[in-house]
């Protein structure tokens, strides 16, 4: 007899339990004086109303079954990314968010279309079913591994900006002359999610893998999945940030090869 | 005008401003001519490093146009200017290398790779030029003093032969002993030949080459023969 069986119901009283959950983390926050009753509160309304919200849209795509809404859904998903992006890179003197959105579009977009094309097989290759939530996975964990990087790589030109030019200064390229900050920019943004694959199953399990479970599918089904989400987010993420970093880092130099980022919010 | 009467450097209505920031050169024409030991003098802020940095296109102008040898700064291969025109900044650059791996740093890089870098008895002897026979080419760089480190750093900018050199304040911390042994090097690369920029801050004077002076104030320069 299997041990499995369909996902249980969860009805309004059952999520009016759940929020007393909330309840306790703002009791602490009260008790504590940390002042996070309010963002609290305004964050428990957001999820519920943002998930619920979500819900319906999911519904609805899957309903209507088009390539064009399932494109648009990701468009949209893609410039949230971005701008998160965005917000989580102090620099300003250099232009990164439309070569950052093109790349994640393109890059998620392909990886998605195959992963649910030809692994998964499903018919249409943008079947919204698979393809909305993979994309979603992958614009999600691909967007923190950007942040990070573009930030290292514009941390180190300043902070390095002596050694940059003392290279150029010497009649080196301006590839040349960043390569190595290139490369632990690079590493910076790779190393979570190579990290992630050594430590899934021990240190932490997954939501996708979870979910599935939680709704009755079967453990090993829900695995194998997981191994191809895991495996698009490695892949996802290198491309990604080592085509933008490569069109960023264009835009640090001149043309004169000159460093055109400087220490600082202004130039010199 | 042919190249070979060409003088080494032209500013013509060459104008600089950082963005936001003061002026710092106001449509300013004047030429240096090749072999000439350049000194480039000037209160502080007044515009006398970013002179040198425009001079190697670590700058650009805002407006004008920087020529050397008669063509425009833009018409060469940045990697090429650099080679023919080298730079020293005030404060030594040193990676985390080796002596020898410092001097020889220049040839790491595509636009060198046809010269052939020097071996360790002409490091060797390059160091005793400058004083610093009892450093081991294989000691780790930034362990030297900040005088050795500049010494160093200005052998590692002439290992490749450039026709100019560029020195942005190379003596401002400098102790005697290493500040004598600076300019007594760019005088003698200057008397062979090498056209020399050098902003300085005291009354140095360069002996045996042909000197001039270049004043720069108010976002004006001013050379004075």
């Amino acid at each position: 007899m299997s041990m499995m069986q369909e996902a249980l119901d969860i009805g309004a009283m059952e999520l009016g339990i759940a929020g007393l959950f909330v309840v306790v983390a703002g009791a602490i926050s009260m008790a504590g004086r940390l002042g996070l009753g309010r963002s609290l509160l305004t964050g428990a309304v957001r999820c519920v109303l943002q998930l619920t919200a979500m819900g319906y849209v999911l519904r609805f795509i899957f309903n209507v079954d088009s390539v064009w809404i399932v494109l648009g859904v990701f468009c949209i998903m893609t410039v949230f990314a971005v701008r998160i992006v965005r917000g989580n890179v102090a620099e300003r003197q250099i232009p990164f968010v439309l070569p950052a959105f093109l790349t994640m579009f393109t890059v998620y977009a392909l990886i998605s279309a195959m992963v649910t094309g030809v692994i998964v097989g499903a018919l249409p290759w943008w079947h919204p079913q698979y393809f909305i939530p993979l994309a979603g996975m992958v614009v999600g964990n691909s967007m923190t591994a950007l942040g990070l990087s573009l930030d290292r790589l514009f941390s180190d030109l300043k902070a390095k900006q002596d050694q940059v030019e003392m290279a150029l200064c010497l009649g080196a390229t301006a590839w040349e002359a960043s390569r190595d900050i290139v490369r632990d920019a690079l590493k910076a943004g790779m190393t979570p999610s190579i990290n992630s694959l050594a430590g899934v199953g021990l240190v932490f399990l997954p939501g996708m893998m979870t979910g599935q479970i939680l709704s009755g599918a079967d453990p090993l089904l829900a695995i194998r999945y997981q191994i191809v989400v895991m495996f698009m987010l490695v892949a996802s993420t290198a491309l990604t940030v080592a085509i933008v970093l490569h069109i960023v880092r264009k835009r640090c130099f001149g043309p004169g090869q000159q460093l055109l980022l400087k220490p600082g919010k202004t130039r010199r | 005008m042919p190249q070979n009467s060409a003088p080494c450097f032209e500013f013509e209505n060459v104008s600089f401003a950082w963005p936001g920031g003061k002026t710092i050169l106001d449509g300013q024409s004047f030429s240096l001519p090749k072999g000439v030991f350049a000194v480039v003098r000037g209160p502080s802020g007044s515009g006398k490093s970013t002179l040198l940095r425009l001079m190697n296109r670590l700058e650009d102008p805002v407006d004008g146009v920087i020529r050397y040898l008669g063509r425009s700064l833009g018409d060469w291969s940045p990697p090429l200017l650099r080679q023919k025109v080298a730079y020293l900044h005030q404060m030594p650059v040193v990676p985390d290398l080796s002596v020898r791996e410092t001097l020889c740093h220049a040839f790491t890089f595509n636009i060198n790779q046809a010269l052939d870098p020097p071996g360790d008895s002409a490091l060797t002897a390059q160091l005793q030029r400058v004083g610093l026979g009892d450093v081991g080419l294989g000691d780790p760089a930034a362990a030297l003093s900040g005088g050795q480190r500049q010494r160093l750093c200005l052998l590692r900018a002439v290992a490749t032969g450039p026709d100019v050199l560029l020195l942005d304040e190379p003596t401002a911390s400098l102790d005697k002993e290493s500040k004598a042994v600076v300019e007594e090097m760019a005088g003698e690369l200057c008397a062979g030949g090498t056209t020399v920029v050098m902003v300085t801050h005291d009354d140095f004077i360069p002996g045996n080459t042909a000197c001039i002076e270049v004043r720069v104030r108010d976002g004006r320069v001013e050379i004075c023969q």
